[in-house]
């Protein structure tokens, strides 16, 4: 066991629940999506965005369109389908649960010792 | 200094150092090799170059801002390894990286390496290209060229003129086997046999990534099954490894193509040799016009230069051997300089020449022996019934190896110093006749190219014979001048004798007659030493001895006597008395008497003394 696989593993866990909470509002391209993700230290390299993007969009939770640039190649700007809203709101739960069951078992440790 | 390359990005234009070019290609293509066409591959690279792409645009100031290898490096860094584009379950293994490792290895090319060169940089550019030092190289080609009598040199000349020189960086990193695959486009355009090659290449990039993407393929699916996650995935999963066993039997049709590649090389580097050898052994001689050059030439009745002929032979057989070995290194070796199609052209050309001129040649010399013609002179021997004639051949030291009969021939001086072609190949048959004289008839038959040719070249064998006081004595050889080639002469020599007369021929005569039967002879070479007595078609010997039914040895012992016949003779014992009869003496003896005859007499002894 590497702790680097570990750490990997858990950040990317919550990839996808973090990409689709940055879209819930609205629409955002890579870059957007980098950023926000980057400024919480959820993500190290950009690298591993595409596979995931193009994972949920291909399951049919993201859609894009897009659109023109005036400095740079055209942008992709991803948005959530209505499966998608589905989607994340079951994640939401999922992930609020998840937060507190790790809450207290955590917790519960500290007390123990 | 630096060598730029344009590219375009996503649809944006830059300008690239090369090295960072190179770079940035074996990056993408690393990434590429991480995923599979089911997980939207192509998409996927779209979108990271098109990042890539808003990545250098914000780094470029102006329009000729050259993006160098920091600015790559840089980018590397943002974007992250190709193993952090790994999302899938892979992720979850320990050793995520060994998959892509194995991917990544990187797929060398054949160069020559200047840079490290003794003679053309062949040896070092093959120890790269094999991942060995030069050094071991250097010592097999040293060891082959003088296993090979030299001929290796060649193959060696023909690495250096086809194997390209490493010239710039981009070339000295592939020959390291440091990049991934670079598509020389422009320069593949141009060669069209090139094709072939890139083909191949192609199938070997294709193979060696899906190989490895099959075997994550595999794994994926194991998993999928196991865990039964999405049944789609599954669906996707499995397709793609009925596509991987299709890929798995183009991998092993891809070594099979290597083997074939090697067997060409080895077929073709072969025969070359073994033309350069013989070119050199058979055309050098005439070329140099050392002295054999004169008996390759008189066997060449149609008077072709014999240096043309092997010239054009070497020619004839060596291009389309030159041409399989250059298939052979092609299809190993995927980057392998053309030899242009001039140089292709002229070979073609030179190839075609040669047989039509070989060709012609060849008819030329076959029809120089299209006629088979002969003259028959007869002479009378003054022989008659119960005369006796003996048969001798005479040698001549002016011309060796003549003593007995060849069908080869030789070249030497004659008595008057000028330069004769001569042979031995002469016979002699016997018949009986029922004339009262002998007749001795001789015939000479000749090749040529029409009849009065042949006529002309028979009539111009010189041969003699003599004949005094019953005895013929017949030259054991002719000689012809040299300008009538050698073009098959032949003697042979017809006795009729009367019946009645009696032969007997010399026994250095006997290689000249054939066995009995031939041509009607009734005389055989077993024959040779002893007297014949002609008879109607049949001869009977006179001197032949009885032939020795049986032979025995005997040796009898009794208590007092005893009994001995062997080849020494015989010896006969009894009590004391005895008798031996061997060669060359009579011994007896008894109790009273010896007696010995030998060659100093006879004598008779008493023992009562």
């Amino acid at each position: 066991m590497k702790i680097e696989n570990t750490k990997a593993q858990m950040r990317k866990g919550v990839l996808e629940f973090c990409i689709l909470s940055v879209l819930k509002d609205d629409d955002a391209y890579v870059a957007e999506i980098l950023d926000t993700l980057k400024d919480a230290k959820l993500l190290v390299v950009e690298g591993t965005i595409y596979p995931l993007l193009t994972r949920l969009k291909n399951a049919g939770l993201l859609n894009y369109r897009w659109e023109e640039s005036t400095s740079g190649p055209p942008r992709k700007y991803y948005g959530l389908t209505e499966t998608g809203k589905l989607f994340l709101k079951e994640l939401d739960s999922t992930w609020n649960e998840l937060q507190n069951a790790v809450n207290i078992v955590t917790s519960q440790k500290t007390t123990k010792k | 200094m630096n060598k730029t390359v344009n590219i375009n990005l996503a649809g944006i234009f830059f300008h690239i150092d090369e090295d960072a070019y190179l770079k940035l290609q074996r990056y993408l293509e690393a990434i590429k090799r991480s995923f599979t066409d089911s997980q939207g591959r192509s998409e996927i690279i779209a979108d990271i170059e098109a990042r890539i792409a808003e990545l250098f645009n914000e780094r470029v100031q102006h329009d000729k801002q050259v993006i160098r290898l920091k600015e790559v490096d840089e980018i590397i860094t943002i974007m992250g390894q190709p193993e952090d584009y790994l999302v899938d379950d892979e992720i979850f293994e320990d050793e995520p990286k060994a998959s892509y490792k194995k991917q990544s290895s990187p797929s060398k090319k054949l160069f020559r390496d200047t840079d490290n060169s003794y003679i053309s940089g062949v040896s070092s550019g093959l120890g790269h290209y094999l991942g060995i030092d030069a050094v071991w190289v250097r010592l097999l080609w040293i060891i082959l060229t003088i296993g090979s009598g030299g001929s290796f040199i060649f193959i060696y000349i023909l690495f250096w003129i086809l194997v390209p020189e490493a010239k710039t960086t981009a070339e000295k990193l592939m020959m390291t086997g440091e990049p991934v695959n670079i598509s020389n486009i422009e320069k593949k355009i141009k060669d069209g046999f090139d094709n072939v090659s890139d083909t191949v290449s192609d199938v070997a990039k294709n193979v060696k990534e899906s190989v490895s993407g099959a075997a994550k393929n595999v794994s994926d699916a194991a998993k999928n099954v196991d865990v039964k996650k999405q049944a789609g995935s599954i669906k996707s999963s499995s397709k793609t490894f009925f596509d991987t066993i299709g890929d798995i039997i183009l991998f092993f049709f891809k070594i099979f193509a290597k083997f074939i590649g090697v067997f060409l090389m080895f077929i073709g580097a072969v025969t070359l040799i073994a033309l350069i050898i013989s070119l050199f052994s058979v055309g050098a001689v005439n070329i140099l016009n050392i002295p054999g050059i004169e008996y390759a030439n008189i066997v060449n009745a149609a008077n072709t230069p014999i240096w043309l002929v092997s010239l054009l032979t070497f020619f004839a057989v060596g291009i389309p051997f030159f041409f399989l070995f250059y298939l052979g290194l092609k299809i190993l070796v995927t980057n392998l300089k053309s030899i242009g199609n001039i140089a292709k052209f002229t070979l073609l050309g030179v190839w075609l020449i040669s047989v039509i001129m070989l060709t012609v040649f060849g008819i030329r010399e076959a029809s120089e022996h299209a006629f088979d013609e002969r003259v028959i002179e007869k002479h009378e021997l003054n022989i008659s019934a119960n005369d006796t004639l003996n048969i001798k051949m005479v040698n001549n030291d002016l011309y060796k190896n003549t003593r007995y009969h060849r069908s080869s021939f030789k070249m030497g001086n004659n008595e008057n110093g000028e330069r004769v072609i001569y042979s031995s190949d002469l016979a002699i048959i016997v018949k009986s006749t029922s004339d009262s004289l002998a007749t001795l008839s001789i015939e000479k038959s000749a090749d040529g190219r029409s009849f009065e040719k042949a006529i002309e070249r028979a009539r111009n064998i010189d041969y003699l014979y003599s004949f005094e006081n019953n005895t013929l004595l017949l030259d054991s050889y002719f000689t012809t001048a040299v300008e009538n080639k050698y073009s098959d002469q032949e003697i042979r020599l017809t006795l009729y004798l009367p019946e009645g007369s009696v032969l007997k021929s010399h026994p250095n005569s006997s290689s000249f007659f054939y066995s009995r039967g031939y041509n009607g002879s009734i005389v055989s070479y077993k024959d040779a030493n002893h007297y014949l007595k002609i008879l109607d078609g049949d001869i009977e010997c006179l001197d032949c001895p009885e032939e020795e039914k049986f032979e025995v040895d005997v040796d009898i012992k009794g208590d007092d006597s005893s009994l001995k016949i062997n080849k020494e003779g015989v010896e006969v014992k009894a009590d004391s008395s005895s008798l031996t009869i061997k060669r060359n003496n009579i011994k007896g003896s008894t109790e009273s008497v010896n007696v010995s005859l030998d060659s100093t007499g006879l004598s008779v002894k008493s023992k009562d003394d």
